[in-house]
């Protein structure tokens, strides 16, 4: 039975009952028992959130934990646990593991599995075609009645249109999201970092923003012709930002998120960093101009939140020539920080971008009331710290290492355990 | 010049190309003597490590350390541990073990001397980089434009061909830049994409527009390779647009240098007898390659100051 906890004197801000006012919060049998001023409650671990922010927890739709398989990169003890160091309460796990999660074996494994870990919750993305490989469809019904809550090909654009379209009309029925990375494979296969002055710079050959913006017209348009409700996992580009504006203005079932990282670093990272691959990234970081546009997109909800766009990697696959070296970083314990910085500090924006938002793609409503389920994190938005190895996630890469960010994550709870932070006594 | 490697011409200071360029000047007589060699570099060890086919960079690389009595050591694609599944890092380690002074290292990807350079003591000399740098032979070109020319500054230069992937092209964009020359680059669209403009030239793709006025034409190497690609369609459209005979270079000025960093492609990039006429410098530009490598060891490895019977 988990203890009592009293969250002692936090700003609670909680976009779904639109509080935003220094409140305690009683938790008790995982749940949150009652949230008011000054509450007198007898044995409960009372912890002092005083300067703090005491938030619903974060929701990630798509973080590869490898697992099975890669377990070297990560596995569902450490992702759960990075996610939680990073204030995730939530992590839906990619499908991208060893072998795929494309038969009800694999994911009913990995679905059981998950009730174990001791961090975030995990919950699991089936795949949509067989091995990711976009050609022929999974056995996705079966997937779903295996656990999983949604279905996606990870990181995998989605070439063939025809495919693309018969998927969306099979899967639909089955009433869960589908997650897409939206992109134009044959304009992706040469490039290794985004297209425009500082990959002329760098002497690296660029992806093309075009590349993001043909893949959301393309998916929009079969959203369109099917009614199939479909999230975008990253959209980092302002053409595309465009598309998905136009999109939801018409009214259809389409929701966005951009990785974390991309609203706090472009392009010219590359060349800055001296060619460090942790920014070796797809979607690849993009011009100023992308980065400013996401940063409004969430502002103005074009954007429903951002992911952590968790892709572990250890030296094996990064300590290569740049184009050699694999894509994609951790995400999930710089997520909080980076969106932070990134909206200068608007915690209704930063909470709604990181819980709210993403949350609502699986239909749920995470929010900081008597009676609902107690997953929420504490962070100090005021405590800068620096991003260093080693960190809770097997991977060892992540772009943002060495630079200072601001709000800390103190603690964890999901289902009203402590899962990060102190387990026992003050905090 | 105060620097452990030499990386690209990209952040390389006017300065610092004019102390390499008046070094190799320098340098150069050595070649010209029956002798041919001094004792600058004695004692010291320079690798060249080439993963990436070539025979004229390596070679002029290889002869400017032996001039300077350095011991070389080869190491290339065919040879190397990679084909065995080693990572470049390791397999730097290995040579890091044996103590080496200098890395002459050419990689088909971007940014790899940079990740030794970093990693590394000794000092790294970029002879090739995918797509990016090529400093070195951007180095030999405006020793050799400044033989002919003195000052760089005002001059134009025309760079045409494929320039979008031409590290030769990219270096000399910077390093001539730097000196304040302006470049005009000329090819397909495919090759001379609109963002070149990034790198601070103007971009046409008519070549007659580039040629008049030019005080250099560098003509680059085209490679078969792109035919595959939507790159280009044939050779013989190619030359017809794109190539330089007798008629264009006429539309520049008699004292207008053709160069061409090789190999040519005779009857593509440009006829013979443009290359083999009186305005192509072309092998003046490889005998310039031997002083300027001289002049760039002996500048990073900080050779015995240049003697009475030194240069």
């Amino acid at each position: 039975m988990p203890e009592q906890i009293l969250l002692r004197g936090g700003r609670v801000v909680c976009p779904v009952s639109g509080a935003d006012a220094v409140l305690d919060v009683h938790i008790a049998d995982g749940l949150v028992a009652e949230v008011g001023a000054n509450l007198g409650v007898s044995g409960a671990r009372e912890i002092d959130c005083s300067g703090r922010i005491v938030a619903p927890g974060w929701t990630d739709l798509g973080a590869e934990l490898c697992d099975p398989g890669l377990c070297y990169r990560e596995d569902l003890t450490s992702g759960s646990e990075a996610g939680a160091a990073g204030g995730f309460t939530t992590v839906v796990a990619s499908p991208k593991t060893e072998p795929v999660v494309d038969t009800p074996a694999v994911a009913a494994d990995v679905v059981a599995r998950s009730k174990e870990v001791p961090g975030a919750r995990i919950l699991q993305s089936g795949a949509l075609t067989l091995g990711l490989r976009g050609e022929s469809l999974a056995e996705v019904g079966l997937l779903v009645e295996a656990g999983c809550v949604a279905l996606s090909d990870g990181r995998k654009a989605m070439a063939n249109a025809d495919i693309l379209r018969r998927t969306l009309q099979y899967v639909h029925p089955f009433g869960v999201p589908v997650f897409l990375r939206p992109g134009e494979p044959s304009l992706e296969k040469d490039g290794v970092m985004h297209e425009g002055r500082a990959s002329m710079h760098a002497g690296l050959r660029g992806i093309p923003a075009a590349a993001e913006e043909i893949g959301i017209a393309r998916i929009v348009a079969l959203v369109r012709a099917t009614g199939a409700r479909v999230h975008l996992s990253q959209v980092t580009t302002a053409a595309g930002l465009k598309r998905v504006q136009m999109a939801k203005s018409e009214g259809l079932p389409l929701t966005a998120t951009v990785p974390a990282r991309h609203l706090l670093l472009n392009d010219e990272e590359v060349e800055a960093s001296v060619y460090n691959t942790s920014t070796r990234l797809l979607p690849p970081l993009r011009s100023e101009d992308d980065r400013k546009a996401c940063i409004q997109a969430l502002h103005d909800g074009v954007l429903d939140g951002v992911t952590a766009d968790h892709v572990p990697w250890t030296r094996v696959a990064k300590e290569l020539e740049y184009m050699h070296a694999r894509k994609g970083a951790n995400g999930l314990e710089t997520a909080l920080g980076a969106t932070w910085a990134a909206l200068e500090g608007d915690a209704q924006a930063v909470v709604r971008a990181l819980a709210i938002g993403p949350a609502a793609v699986l239909g749920q409503e995470p929010r900081v009331t008597s009676g609902s389920v107690a997953d929420l994190v504490v962070f100090e938005p005021a405590q800068d710290w620096t991003v260093t190895a080693p960190y809770k996630s097997r991977g060892g890469y992540d772009p943002l290492e060495g630079r200072a960010l601001p709000a800390a994550v103190c603690l964890t709870v999901v289902a009203g355990r402590v899962v990060y932070g102190p387990r026992t006594g003050g905090a | 010049m105060n620097r452990k490697d030499l990386l690209g011409l990209k952040d390389v200071t006017a300065d610092e190309i004019t102390e390499i360029l008046d070094t190799a000047v320098g340098f150069r007589a050595i070649s010209e003597r029956r002798i041919k060699k001094v004792p600058t570099l004695r004692g010291r060890t320079v690798v060249t490590f080439f993963m990436e086919n070539s025979t004229r960079t390596r070679l002029s690389f290889d002869l400017a350390a032996k001039r300077l009595s350095a011991d070389t050591l080869g190491f290339s694609a065919s040879s190397s541990a990679t084909k065995k599944g080693e990572t470049l890092m390791d397999t730097a380690r290995n040579i890091d073990a044996m103590k080496p002074d200098a890395i002459i290292i050419r990689h088909s990807a971007a940014g790899s001397p940079h990740m030794l350079a970093k990693a590394f003591p000794w000092s790294v000399l970029n002879a090739g980089d995918g797509i990016n740098e090529h400093p070195s032979q951007a180095l030999l070109d405006m020793l050799t434009m400044r033989d002919h020319l003195g000052d760089l500054s005002g001059k134009r230069v025309a760079i045409v061909g494929d320039v979008f992937h031409s590290r030769v092209a990219r270096s000399n964009i910077f390093g001539l830049k730097t000196m304040g020359a302006d470049v005009v680059v000329a090819g397909p669209g495919t090759m001379c994409p609109p963002q070149m403009a990034h790198l601070g030239v103007e971009v046409k793709h008519r070549i007659d527009e580039v040629v008049e006025g030019a005080d250099v034409v560098m003509m680059l190497r085209i490679q078969r390779e792109r035919l595959g690609a939507a790159m280009m369609s044939t050779v013989r459209e190619y030359s017809r647009f794109y190539g330089l005979d007798l008629d264009r270079l006429r539309r520049a000025s008699p004292d207008t240098l053709v160069m061409h960093p090789g190999p040519i492609n005779r009857g593509v990039e440009m006829t013979p007898d443009v290359a083999d006429g009186p305005q192509s410098v072309i092998l003046e530009q490889v005998t310039n390659g031997v002083a300027v490598r001289m002049a760039l060891l002996y500048l990073l490895l900080g050779g015995e100051p240049l003697g009475e019977d030194g240069a």
